[in-house]
């Protein structure tokens, strides 16, 4: 592994009374390729994501993003440094039409007039129009999030991410759900994007995406990184097998 | 007939304004505000004060009553908006219960419970404003700006932020938006703009006291919110109007009983709230801009799912 280290999780935990959700995790998120988080339900995958992104504060280790550390960051603050997640309940900004929910993403400024003036504003523009036709919402533009069905539903959490200027996308069980063309198309999406440079980490169930997507796996159970490596040497080693498909049966 | 309507069309005015602040923070924002009526009252109280021991100008009265306001706003929101929504209901139910009493026990600013009396005609750039049609059309110009700015900010970056922070507050957090202070800043204006509304009654009325400004007042102000429809320009505007003019028109019905119009009148308007919560949860103007039943449908499914 040659890429850049851009993300360090050091000796990192979070303990919900005597629950492990994430034990003693150390992994690297590097630049510009895919990891998977793979594990069972309940192996602390989306906690994981939780103490990254500063909407849970660990008990015990350090997060690094570019050497400094995140520690006691505030999620919006993280977020500006360059690091975008999804949710795996989406949280769409439901009563906004599909145009809203990405403009509002790509407005920095809380207030009433953006930096840059009409060439920005123009810009931007550009950027919402070449967003809604990646993800095929064009002809949804005005339709409300909530008004929309469950894989258009999965697009839009997806260009709401497309629409930051995030180097890492975390994200949170992105193609579940998703019929075979959708699938495609959202795959497509992703490889393409990682291929000008966007550093992936998603944690998904469906092997399938997994293997097709992923540069590197990280398996988690029970709150611990049990590996971190290639898909296959991970996906082949029949101790991870057992946990998993035996989890996944119970 | 003229005077009536000139009155009316006055008090609906300082009205929509209430209304149409409340439904910033409630309807955009998705903060409940208990303390409405407290922010008018401080605003009333503040311009008749000025008014009284220092300048008749009404704008300099308008600025110290929207900044006074905008303080004590900012006191509350700053603690009660960094936890949960419910937290901030009970914050300003306690404020206004508090501006109740001091309302009421500061007697040499408030009067006490005999109020303010003899307040005096306002002058704007030296000139005196007198007789009510004058003041209606104060009242109206000044109704016609707050809707301008409220417009204006709800289209903007900013608004759209409020409206993200109150579909889902986490994700808001995770696309690099400032929740906390946004929602400090957004019951910031809706206060400082509800001081305008204060001032306004205070110079109209030449007198103020308590009973304007007690929860009760609040809660009417929120059901202009809800009944017009919260998160539309339009609803507070239609609210306001009906539960004003509700009354007077329930004058008109000769079968119903003169003393107990009042009664009736609070019936009323406790069904009419029921009523649209199960059938237009997005109030009248939700109902006559959409199809209702798409509409129901989506709002309840918002409520299901809302992070």
């Amino acid at each position: 592994m040659t890429e850049k280290i851009l993300l360090e999780i050091r000796g990192l935990s979070m303990r919900f009374g005597g629950l492990r959700a994430v034990d003693d995790v150390t992994m690297d998120l590097r630049a510009g390729i895919v990891t998977a988080l793979v594990g069972p339900n309940g192996a602390g995958k989306t906690t994981l994501f939780n103490l990254i992104t500063g909407h849970l504060a660990p008990t015990e280790g350090d997060v690094t993003w570019r050497g400094a550390s995140l520690l006691g960051k505030p999620s919006w603050m993280i977020a500006r440094n360059g690091i975008a997640r999804s949710f795996q309940d989406l949280r769409l900004f439901t009563h906004m039409t599909v145009e809203e929910n990405i403009l509002t993403v790509m407005e920095r400024s809380s207030w009433l007039w953006q930096p840059g003036g009409s060439s920005r504003r123009h810009a931007q523009r550009a950027k919402v129009e070449e967003i809604l036709d990646a993800v095929g919402l064009a002809d949804k533009r005005e339709v409300r999030a909530i008004d929309l069905a469950y894989a258009e539903r999965k697009f839009l959490s997806l260009a709401r991410i497309m629409a930051t200027d995030a180097e890492v996308w975390l994200l949170d069980e992105p193609a579940s759900g998703l019929d075979r063309g959708s699938y495609e198309r959202f795959c497509a999406l992703l490889r393409a994007h990682v291929d000008r440079g966007i550093t992936v980490c998603l944690i998904e169930h469906n092997l399938d995406i997994v293997i097709s997507l992923s540069d590197r796996i990280a398996f988690l159970d029970q709150g611990r990184l049990l590996a971190d490596g290639e898909p296959q040497s991970v996906l082949n080693d029949p101790h991870l097998s057992s946990i998993y498909f035996g989890e996944r049966a119970a | 007939m003229l005077a009536y309507l000139v009155n009316l069309t006055t008090l609906v005015a300082i009205n929509v304004i209430l209304a149409v602040t409340l439904n910033f923070v409630i309807g955009y924002a998705g903060i409940f505000s208990l303390a409405h009526a407290a922010f008018f009252g401080i605003g009333a109280y503040a311009a008749a004060y000025v008014a009284m021991h220092f300048t008749t100008d009404f704008l300099a009265c308008v600025a110290v009553a929207m900044v006074l306001t905008g303080l004590v706003s900012l006191a509350l929101a700053m603690p009660a908006l960094r936890v949960r929504g419910e937290y901030f209901v009970a914050a300003s139910l306690g404020l206004q219960i508090l501006a109740v009493t001091v309302f009421t026990e500061w007697k040499s600013v408030t009067g006490g419970i005999g109020g303010v009396v003899g307040i005096p005609s306002p002058t704007i750039f030296g000139r005196p404003i007198v007789g009510t049609t004058a003041f209606m059309v104060l009242a109206l110009v000044c109704l016609a700006i707050t809707l301008a700015i409220i417009a204006a900010l709800v289209r903007s970056a900013f608004g759209r932020n409020l409206k993200a922070i109150r579909d889902s507050e986490s994700a808001a957090g995770a696309f690099g938006k400032q929740v906390a202070l946004i929602k400090t800043f957004s019951v910031v204006i809706s206060s400082s703009l509800a001081a305008v509304a204060g001032a306004l009654y205070a110079f109209y009325l030449s007198f103020i006291n308590v009973e304007s400004f007690t929860l009760d007042t609040s809660v009417l102000i929120m059901a202009m919110v809800i009944i017009g429809g919260a998160g539309t320009l339009a609803g507070p505007i239609i609210g306001a109007v009906l539960l004003l003019v509700l009354p007077s028109a329930l004058s008109y019905l000769w079968f119903l009983p003169p003393t107990e119009i009042g009664s009736i009148q609070q019936i009323l308007y406790g069904l009419a709230l029921v009523l649209l919560m199960i059938f237009y949860p997005g109030g009248l103007a939700g109902a006559l801009t959409r199809g209702a039943g798409k509409d129901r449908q989506g709002d309840r499914e918002a409520g299901a799912v809302k992070a």
